[in-house]
């Protein structure tokens, strides 16, 4: 199909305010007589909360209340559950423990709240904070992902008896026959450890109770405003039209701003309603290590058999999950490393064992790949090994296990994470993977370069990483598209956008419905006055879920300009074009109405509409997906190592990517670049480090490193396009697709550049210091 | 309040005068007291480099500023530099190349390279990421920034 | 987090024992001390204003000797929270003779930090807590020889500290100094 707007490398309509710093985010809302929130935090991990005393911090004047989990009475009770447990598996153990709004009786991690100030000033109130008294019994911490399995380890939730918050077995064909046929077969053992989403704007939330209207506004930096004010009215005794959530202007969610029903987002509304004022409360950035969900902490041991050519015969393997203190997001995260550790593999046999602990450390939801990038590297980092022992091109390898074109849509006999069957839509990986070989120059960097540099004494390796990323799952998304008077257009849909850049991209959908400029469509995202049904932005289904959405609504509204103009201008509508804003008959171009006509004409303010119709030329329509679009893409890198100080430089970075059709492909670069950067970041630079009392050693953007400007190397961005066969504009999400097989790309390069001291490396992220650490015990040892 | 210090200040032009506690960081002072919320606040300990505003010319991190040291000097702040209408040549040149997503770094970047440019009009890649090695962003991994900036100076090298 | 180390006092097991129980001589060696007081047999309170890089704050807790065997050993736990987070150790502390009438103190131990000292200030906390050490033994071993002297000649002892500056100088002296030593660094200027 051929586009006009689609497609185009279009400038973003909400560049000039986010430019100029005219744009609201929920930090800017400032309302008359606005009270600020601070919150006492636990420094415990694990404590029993003897005593609370507040009686100095109410002195401090500007102070006007203080309130603990004993002031919410018969309100307090956890968060809601987000995501329920598989139905369709049997034998599936989940124990269900949510996070809490106040800390009663016990402190399970880092960070949890045990009061909040509310106070004339953000400065008051965090001086009243201080002056909080609280008596502490520690607890020894549950830190560890295997011992706090163990009969007498500590326990995390005292009402369970175990520190298992899941366990469930996913099996397709058979492992264990696969094996007995194998010629190869590798076992491993792969530590993954945690990162931050680190958004550089932190979580923000203002609630405002107007008592008169009896209505509450909650201005949210969250990527689902519906589930939100959804959860809020029924947990606050209102009807769904007495709560409006608004996510302004985000500044990036990758994640930890998904529907968590955090404890702030429950217990600012109460405190607003209890006083009959709005009131903010801006996370800052210490609180955003600890009471801002993270992810990927994961132990895999994992076998792999193969036959003597390279053909994967099976996959076997076992992983615990941490989850941190809570569970509300359930098994989603899981889930997605099941349903990404065979890669874009056919691997015919799969078994695979996941155990879900709870410890004492940050809960844990999606970040950025959200489980699929500890499956990409597992599998990856397994056909390395596997092409090593058997004397194998890496590359050919990989080629020869691809799910070929005519597999799909390809069905994995296994549950992802929207509890539906796993199957790849399509795919055409073979091409895709041999662009990227050529745009890396991988024969010439083996066969001459590499050798030459070498004989340099240069560390110089190549990483080569193919993967996919199931997106744009359900369940569904909406939007309404309207055509005003003015012959401009108004459109809204639920999800939040926090940088994904929708009030272009849903514009150009709408404007290559109806043939106007996409500076003529106004998009709202994100508030539920607006538009109220849906989930939100999370899974990369923004562009497939709520793109196609617009695109079926806008279609809708199409139809109806087509079918009024037609009755008007006396042609039929075959023969009718949209463009230019007007209707216009195909060959004779004075024959013309304009959209904004037409828009009065269907609202009359005399006579009747007919039955059976509807006034406006406006309609809403939904999209929900039976199963995702599965994305395909390739990184390489070339990197260079320097061998003392581990510090790397990284020559080359290609990546093509195969997100189906583009909307716009300025866009889908910049999702590229920023997930590759957010990558690099998880493969060498990014780790929370937890100490053996679960306390965050690294809780500032000085220690937690992320990559700045001079760690990015220039990417090379080519696109491929398989299109979805199951929506209608052929879409695929690219969100998250660039964050997720940087680990393993770092993982193959790293190795092959230091091919001299034959490392093998088992796990991610890794930092310039633990890279030599891991040289210094391979040397101690030999 | 009892403990207050008045603080005169000059911020995009306008001549502000304030008292306020003497603690109040600049950019608090900047977002809540003269209600400029485009400086941004992304870490509060001078890392992120959001909340850049320009200090007699110079960029500085209001986040590491008490309002009452810019007492008598004079500010600019993103809202400084363009208009919706009037965008400056800069900010121009990040709508093209798409060198904003979430667009929270987005003012402290652009603080950070108006001096930058005006002293160093023809930067090379390796300069400009040396310029805004300050400057965290999580969303474009730089590279469209980078782009940005060279075209900007292409537009304005006559 | 381990902390370990020994030093060699000038003076007999016994003083050095005994002046490790001197309230008044401990608070000089502990610049921001604001306190510290026997309120029982080997059970001390104290409040201490600490400063470790950007985290800053007055911390109070106690401190409990135990496992005593004059003039040997003896263990020491620690337990102190304030505003910048909370510290908790056990350390066992063993003072040798050295023939010379000199004494040589080790001491080895395990501390627990939490709270803002954790989250912000750990990269820096092996380095000041060095330093805070060597230059309260340092103090400590200026105060012996005092305390001998002002005993032998029958008059009351007068004990000199450092003040909250110096020693707050100082710590950021060691700070630096930690920084350039290390090899990483060495090959930088050598660039």
């Amino acid at each position: 199909m051929t586009y006009k707007v689609i497609g185009k490398r279009v400038k973003r309509v909400e560049d000039p305010r986010l430019l100029t710093g005219q744009a609201l985010f929920v930090g800017d809302v400032s309302l008359p007589g606005m009270l600020y929130a601070a919150f006492f935090r636990s420094d415990y991990a694990h404590a029993k909360v003897i005593s609370i005393d507040i009686s100095q911090a109410l002195e401090i004047p500007g102070v006007v209340g203080v309130y603990t989990a004993e002031d919410m009475g018969d309100d307090w009770e956890p968060g809601p559950p987000l995501v329920s447990p598989p139905p369709t598996l049997e034998n599936v153990v989940f124990n269900s423990r949510r996070q809490v709004p106040l800390v009663k009786g016990k402190v399970k991690h880092a960070g949890e709240i045990i009061a909040v100030v509310i106070a004339e000033s953000r400065y008051i109130a965090e001086d009243a904070a201080e002056e909080i008294l609280v008596e502490f019994e520690p607890l020894p911490a549950v830190v560890d992902l295997e011992k706090c399995l163990e009969p007498g380890s500590v326990l995390v939730h005292d009402d369970l008896d175990t520190n298992l918050a899941a366990h469930l077995i996913q099996n397709k064909g058979d492992y264990e026959g696969a094996r007995k046929e194998a010629d190869l077969v590798i076992s491993r053992r792969f530590h993954l450890d945690r990162g931050a989403a680190a958004a550089l704007e932190n979580r923000g939330i203002v609630a405002d109770w107007d008592e008169k209207n009896q209505h509450l506004t909650v201005w949210d930096a969250t990527q689902s405003p519906i589930p939100i004010r959804n959860g809020l009215a029924a947990r606050l005794g209102l009807r769904t039209h007495q709560v409006r959530v608004v996510a302004p202007f985000v500044g990036g969610g990758f994640g930890p701003k998904i529907m968590m029903f955090y404890a702030e987002e429950m217990v600012l509304p109460w405190i607003s309603m209890k006083l009959g004022k709005p009131i903010k409360w801006i996370e800052d950035r210490r609180e955003n290590f600890y009471a801002t969900t993270q992810e990927r902490e994961q132990i895999h041991d994992v076998e792999m058999a193969l036959s003597k050519e390279g053909h994967i015969l099976g996959i076997k393997q076992k992983f615990i999950h941490d989850t941190g203190a809570f569970n509300p997001y359930g098994l989603t995260t899981p889930l997605n490393t099941q349903s990404h550790s065979m890669g874009g593999y056919d691997v015919q046999n799969y078994y695979s064992d996941l155990t879900v602990v709870f410890t004492n450390k940050t809960i844990v939801t999606p970040v950025r790949g959200a489980g699929r990038p500890q499956g990409i590297y597992i599998v990856e980092r397994m056909l390395d090994i596997a092409a090593r022992e058997l004397e194998l091109d890496p590359m050919e390898v990989r080629r020869l296990n691809f799910i070929p074109p005519d597999a799909f849509p390809y069905d994995h006999e296994i549950i992802d994470q929207a509890f539906a069957t796993l199957i790849f839509d399509s795919g055409n990986y073979e091409p895709a993977f041999d662009k990227a070989l050529e745009m890396l120059g991988y024969e010439d960097f083996i066969k001459n370069e590499q050798p030459r540099l070498r004989a340099e004494g240069k560390y110089v390796g190549i990483g080569i990483v193919p993967f996919v990323e199931t997106t744009g799952v359900g369940p569904y998304e909406g939007a309404r598209v309207s055509v005003e008077p003015s012959g401009k257009i108004s459109a809204a849909t639920g999800v939040g956008t926090q940088g994904q850049s929708h009030m272009t991209a849903f514009a150009q959908v709408i404007a290559e419905q109806l043939g106007v400029e996409v500076s003529d469509v106004s998009m709202v995202t994100g508030d539920t006055a607006e538009f109220h049904w849906g989930t939100g932005t999370f899974a990369s289904r923004g562009a497939v879920v709520a793109g196609n959405a617009v695109n079926a609504a806008a279609g809708d509204v199409r139809l109806k300009v087509l079918k009024l103009a037609s009755k008007i201008l006396e042609t039929p509508e075959e023969e009718l074009v949209l463009e230019d804003g007007m209707v216009r008959v195909a060959d004779k171009p004075d024959q013309s109405i304009s959209l904004g006509e037409l828009a009065l004409l269907a609202n009359p303010l005399r006579g009747a509409v007919e039955p059976g119709t509807e006034p406006g030329l406006e309609s809403t329509k939904y999209f929900g997906p039976a199963f995702g679009a599965t994305a395909f893409g390739v990184h390489g890198m070339i990197l260079e190592v320097d061998p003392e100080t581990m510090m790397i430089n990284i020559r080359k970075y290609i990546t093509v990517e195969d997100c189906g059709t583009m909307i716009n492909p300025l866009v889908v670069e910049g999702q590229i670049h920023g997930g590759v950067s957010m990558g690099i970041g998880n493969a060498y630079y990014e780790k929370l480090h937890y100490d053996e009392n679960a306390q965050l050693l690294n809780a500032s953007l000085a220690d937690y490193l992320i990559p700045g400007s001079t760690e990015m190397p220039h990417i090379e961005v080519h696109h491929a396009n398989t299109p979805a066969p199951n929506n209608e504009l052929g879409t695929k999400g690219v969100g998250e697709a660039g964050a997720i097989p940087v680990p393993a790309v770092f993982a193959q390069a790293l190795e092959n550049a230091l091919h001299d001291y034959d490392l093998e490396i088992l796990e991610t992220p890794l930092s310039p210091n633990r890279l030599y650490e891991l040289l210094q015990k391979k040397e101690d040892n030999s | 309040m009892e403990n207050t210090i008045t603080v005169s200040v000059t911020v995009n032009g306008t001549p502000y005068q304030r008292s306020v506690d003497p603690r109040t960081l600049l950019s608090d002072f900047l977002r809540n007291d003269l209600e400029l919320t485009g400086t941004h606040v992304g870490c509060e300990h001078g890392v992120c480099g959001a909340c850049t505003v320009l200090l007699d010319g110079e960029a500085v991190r209001s986040c590491l500023l008490f309002a009452p040291q810019v007492d008598g000097h004079e500010i600019i702040t993103v809202e400084g530099l363009g208009t919706l209408d009037n965008l400056h040549p800069l900010q121009e040149a990040f709508r093209e190349a798409h060198a904003l997503q979430c667009g929270f770094c987005t003012p402290g970047i652009l603080t950070t390279l108006v001096p930058y440019l005006e002293e160093n009009p023809n930067p090379t890649e390796e300069e400009i990421r040396e310029a805004i090695s300050g400057n965290l962003c999580r969303c474009t991994g730089y590279q469209h920034i980078i782009d940005a900036v060279k075209l900007a100076a292409e537009k304005t090298d006559p | 987090m381990k902390v370990e180390g020994e030093h060699i006092f000038k003076g007999t097991q016994k003083q050095v024992w005994d002046l490790f129980r001197d309230t008044e001589v401990m608070a000089t060696a502990l610049p921001g001390t604001e306190k510290m007081e026997a309120v029982g047999e080997n059970v001390y309170e104290a409040v201490m204003n600490v400063r470790v890089g950007p985290v800053a704050g007055k911390f109070s807790g106690n401190l409990v000797i135990s496992n005593e065997n004059f003039p040997e050993t003896y263990t020491m736990t620690v337990d102190g929270r304030g505003k910048p987070g909370f510290l908790k150790g056990v350390g066992d502390v063993i003072l040798s003779d050295q023939g010379d009438g000199s004494t040589l103190m080790k001491y080895t131990g395990e501390v627990q930090i939490g709270g803002k000292l954790a989250g912000v200030g750990q990269r820096l906390i092996d380095t000041v807590s060095k330093s805070i050490i060597n230059q309260a033994f340092d103090i400590l071993d200026q105060n012996l020889v005092e305390r001998s002297a002002a005993e032998a000649e029958g008059r009351e002892a007068e004990y000199q500290g450092a003040s909250e500056k110096d020693y707050a100088a100082t710590v950021a002296k060691d700070l630096v100094g930690g920084v350039l030593s290390a090899p990483w660094v060495k090959k930088l200027k050598g660039k």
